[in-house]
């Protein structure tokens, strides 16, 4: 009876759970009658979007589903690519290794928490993919995963298979200012000044160098003793070989300039720069290089470094070529980034689909992962939005968002289940355990308002 | 009279060196008569007889088989007693030293030069696996008193400190000397993703993985290096002298385990990700959220060594609070159950005590275990004979059998069962007869030592050299136990773990966020009237703190 009853708790607790409730039916999707913004051929009216396997089949006007499949009615509704956050640190239980100036031995895959409630807010904000990054505290830092938000999936389903790998880098004021000497005779880290932190990417790139000398000598049996494989400078070489893409943070034009050269001198190409307020001043020399920058689109003066900036300057780097995304680095301004991206076609004129792209297409393309997602075209990844209105709207809100046909927020079936939710609570917070015995003080309210921390400390 | 006391100084140093010249260890022989024994190795024994020698069982007898008392026996009448193989706890820090404070580097002053042994390791310290529990058990028979009031006669003994904690012994409880009481050493390699002391790498979870993987592939090309070097030496560069790597060497090949300290869902698999990534042979410590990945468990063949140290709500509810999170409050109810869901999965357990404050509540929480669908069979063995065969000794203890240890737990009434008392505990043949009562959960505290009153909410000011910081204490107290929120105005707030409270002070630990870096605090500190007054221990050196209670 005992054994009967635990499994019924295991096969409750499976029901509850999101993925379930959302349904799992990966089968066949079609949504109907939507006016769709595709981020790469325009908007289609009263269009059909038919979803095989997770992939988009067809679009176009009266498509037929098979028997069984599942019809979303969609009139008077818009459906957008998945938005795409270039620069997150959702899911995330570390975020900074601040201890170096170089910490690519780190990898933000082996710290992702798939629990975190910022995940479901971001779907809620039609959120579908992020690329998840170490902070700025060191001039190199950590590796970066880009996931997909699968909420309710285990850990391992969210990192997205075949994106190329890529690394954070730092520029300026957080490299230079991470050196904490809080305590009596301890040093402070190293670099910090502007040239101290460019000193310390060039010379772990030409540690990179003999790194990569000393197995080439060895494979090629110059050498006996195998060398050390060194967890820090096995992404540089990567970088080298044009195998990792670096992601730079960084505000002040002359910085971002100076990396973009001594990247030109070890031979790799910046995949983007991150923040650039100033980046405007230097698009051309930008655009020469295929770089890309993922900015915020009207948000500085947080500190000095971030002052001259202004709200044109995704219209200007976009004019210049450059490929231009708009990203949050919060989990709060993660679920708001389709008006983050209207602001772009106020400042500066650049036209709807442009603006929406620098969510959707130009972040994958930023992240390398623009064959499988980023706009609505046949035989791309079904990571969709349905909104009640133009999502350039301030009324735009998500009823539903899906990654690969399945379905992963439904604003219908979040109201729906907050009663039993409710429900849930009430029985657990009558068992003795849940039941407050003692008078340890409750705990303060900035423990949990982790958004406010973004602010202060990431950008 | 003053020849008398004289005489009785010679005959007991007289009594003494004999003792030490014969060198032997008491040699008692003793027959439980008339019991219930469960052997665990088979079914129990309504009525039977176990006979003890040398410190090893020497028969196991039912009556009607033609049990035969030998005739140098100590006879115990176990009417109305069980006897079980002695319990074994799979996870403490019995007989290891309290980690010592480092001393305060004054203003101006040099950091003093650390203190120990100089390693000759590449690593720092945190990276330390080559640490042994087994070179650190401190000796004396009193410091297990307690534990086999209650019951165990057997327990996992684990370095506290570090990332690497270092190498574990198996220890029996009883024995003046460190000789007498080790089993088996090295048992496991012990992990805990912590990160280093403040301001040294690494510092971050992300760090600490990086760490890990560095080191291990470290150990494999110093392994290769010292084979290829052994072979031919000739033109070769000398391997390195690392002891840190030469104590990874048995994790690397798998012939020793990893113990990882991992409670969640997310943790766990963390863990078992690296298990695949290196092969290891490996087990997880914590372990309460296993049963959500029993299948990989099984499937990995990673054994869990479970905490019964259930998890329960400490803060008050207040209007100020914001309600749990749902998450927390299924944790709660779910750890019960976990024993079960791992056993109908077919992943391999034993029961640790986590940290318990009372070691009572191991056995009431191993109930709980059962009254959430796990067998009292099962139960048992994961307290006896399955946590020996976990640790590889199953062939000598964990079971009630002809040559195994002598080691036994004798209980009037069943070990599960709300009202038991321990009457006779076996370790290594010695005989124990706990005095008094051992706590019970249903009445905690009763036998509580008196213990001083510090609960309340304090202003505090820390004195880091050069600057004051101010804070507050948040303290409950029940009974010995503390629970609270240290908060600071450079840390922010952090609760605090480990609190206890003996007849003069209080002490606890704390893990804060100074900077983004997670640093390790240790607090003592006392209470007079108003005044509250200490020291936090870090990694740095102690800072003094005081304060006053707020009305």
């Amino acid at each position: 009876m005992k054994r009967v009853v635990c499994f019924l708790l295991i096969l409750v607790s499976g029901l509850l759970s999101p993925a379930f409730l959302l349904g799992q039916d990966k089968r066949e999707v079609l949504i109907r009658n939507a006016t769709v913004l595709t981020a790469a051929k325009g908007v289609l009216e009263n269009t059909d979007i038919l979803i095989q396997n997770g992939k988009i089949a067809k679009i176009g006007k009266n498509l037929k589903a098979a028997a069984g499949a599942e019809v979303i009615d969609a009139t008077g509704k818009f459906v957008s690519p998945g938005i795409i956050d270039c620069h997150s640190h959702s899911m995330l239980d570390a975020i900074n290794e601040g201890t170096f100036a170089v910490t690519s031995m780190t990898n933000m895959r082996d710290v992702l928490n798939p629990k975190d409630i910022a995940i479901y807010r971001a779907l809620a904000g039609g959120v579908t993919t992020a690329n998840l990054l170490h902070g700025s505290a060191n001039a190199i830092g950590g590796l970066n995963t880009v996931v997909k938000f699968k909420w309710g999936k285990p850990v391992e389903d969210f990192p997205i298979p075949d994106a190329p790998p890529g690394i954070k880098f730092a520029l300026g004021e957080n490299p230079k200012r991470t050196h904490f000497p809080a305590l009596p005779n301890q040093s402070p880290r190293y670099p910090r000044t502007r040239m101290g932190v460019m000193e310390t990417i060039r010379d772990a790139f030409v540690r990179a160098r003999d790194y990569k000398k000393s197995w080439d000598d060895y494979r090629a049996g110059k050498t006996r003793i195998p060398p050390r494989k060194d967890l820090e400078l096995e992404p540089l070489v990567e970088i080298l070989e044009g195998k990792r893409l670096v992601h730079s943070h960084g505000y002040r034009a002359d910085e971002l300039l100076n990396l973009l050269l001594i990247a030109d001198e070890f031979g790799f190409r910046v995949a983007t720069l991150q923040h650039g307020l100033e980046a405007y001043k230097i698009a051309p020399e930008i655009a020469k290089r295929g770089t890309g920058v993922s900015i915020f689109s009207d948000y500085w003066g947080y500190k000095l470094e971030a002052y001259d900036s202004i709200p044109y300057n995704a219209a200007i780097l976009w004019k210049a070529g450059v490929v231009v995304s708009i990203n949050s680095d919060s989990d709060e301004r993660m679920r708001r980034l389709n008006l983050d991206a209207a602001k772009v076609e106020k400042y500066g004129g650049v036209p709807e689909e442009e603006a929406l792209k620098m969510i959707t297409l130009n972040a994958a393309k930023q992240l390398g992962i623009d064959k499988r997602t980023g706009s609505i075209e046949v035989g791309k990844d079904a990571d969709l939005v349905v909104w009640n209105a133009h999502p350039f709207s301030v009324y735009a809100r998500p009823e539903l968002t899906m990654i690969e046909g399945e379905v992963y927020f439904d604003r219908s079936k979040d109201i729906e289940r907050r009663a039993a939710l409710e429900k849930e609570r009430q029985e657990l917070e009558k068992l003795d355990v849940n039941k407050s015995n003692n008078t340890t003080a409750p705990r303060l309210p900035s423990e949990k308002r982790q958004a406010e921390r973004d602010d202060a400390e990431y950008h | 009279m003053k020849f008398g006391s004289l005489l009785c100084a010679l005959a007991a140093l007289l009594l003494f060196s004999v003792c030490r010249v014969d060198g032997q260890k008491r040699t008692d022989v003793y027959a439980i008569v008339n019991a219930r024994i469960v052997t665990v190795a088979g079914p129990p024994i309504e009525k039977g007889t176990v006979v003890v020698r040398d410190g090893l069982i020497e028969s196991v007898t039912a009556d009607g088989a033609a049990a035969k008392i030998p005739a140098d026996a100590r006879v115990i009448d176990g009417a109305g007693l069980t006897v079980y193989p002695g319990f074994i706890d799979a996870l403490t820090n019995l007989a290891l030293p309290a980690p010592q404070p480092a001393p305060v580097p004054q203003r101006g002053q040099t950091a003093p030069p650390p203190t120990g042994p100089v390693s000759n390791s590449n690593y720092p310290t945190g990276l330390q696996p080559e640490v042994s529990a087994a070179e650190q058990l401190k000796g004396g028979d009193a410091q297990f008193e307690t534990v086999r009031a209650n019951g165990f006669t057997t327990a996992l003994t684990v370095p506290r400190d570090g990332i690497f904690n270092g190498r574990s012994a198996l220890i029996d409880l009883a024995g003046d000397a460190v000789s007498d009481f080790v089993v088996k050493t090295p048992v496991a390699e012990h992990f805990t993703f912590r990160t280093g002391p403040f301001g040294v790498y690494p510092s971050s979870l992300m760090g600490t993985f990086a760490a890990f993987r560095q080191m291990l592939l470290d150990a494999k090309r110093l392994a290769e290096w010292r084979k290829l070097y052994a072979a031919n030496p000739k033109g070769l560069k000398r391997p390195d002298a690392d002891r840190s790597l030469e104590a990874l060497f048995p994790v690397v090949d798998g012939t020793l385990p990893v113990v990882f300290n991992a409670n969640t869902e997310r943790e766990i698999v963390r863990v078992l990700d690296l298990v695949k990534e290196f092969r290891l042979n490996a087990m997880i410590a914590g372990g309460q959220e296993a049963w959500k990945v029993a299948a990989r468990l099984k499937e990995q063949n990673v054994a869990v060594l479970l905490s019964l140290n259930f998890p329960r709500r400490t803060a008050a509810a207040s209007p100020d609070a914001d309600p749990e999170d749902l998450e927390t409050l299924r944790f709660r109810a779910e750890t019960p159950k976990c024993a079960a869901r791992l056993a109908q999965a077919g992943v391999r357990f034993a029961f640790q005590s986590g940290g318990l404050a009372n070691p009572a509540d191991f056995f009431a929480n191993a109930a709980k275990t059962t009254e959430n669908g796990l067998s009292t069979e099962a139960a048992l063995r994961a307290m006896t004979l399955d946590t020996a065969r976990l640790f590889g000794v199953d062939n000598v203890t964990g079971s009630i059998e002809a040559g195994k240890i002598a080691n036994l737990t004798v209980v009037r009434g069943d070990i599960f069962a709300k009202e038991r008392t321990i009457t006779h505990v076996f370790v290594d043949g010695r005989l124990f007869e706990p005095k008094e009562k051992p706590k019970t959960p249903t009445a905690p505290n009763s036998n509580a030592p008196a213990v001083a009153n510090v609960g309340g909410n304090y202003s505090i000011t820390v004195e880091i050299p050069g600057q004051s910081v101010g804070g507050t204490l948040a303290l409950t107290q029940q009974g010995a136990l503390l629970t609270g929120t240290l908060t600071t105005d450079h840390t922010g707030s952090a609760p605090i773990r480990d609190g206890k409270v003996t007849s003069d002070g209080f002490s606890f630990a704390a893990t804060v966020d100074f900077g983004g870096s997670q640093i390790e605090l240790d607090v003592t500190g006392k209470v007079a009237g108003d005044r509250i007054s200490g020291t936090i221990a870090t990694p740095q050196g102690a800072i003094p703190f005081s304060g006053t209670k707020n009305p």
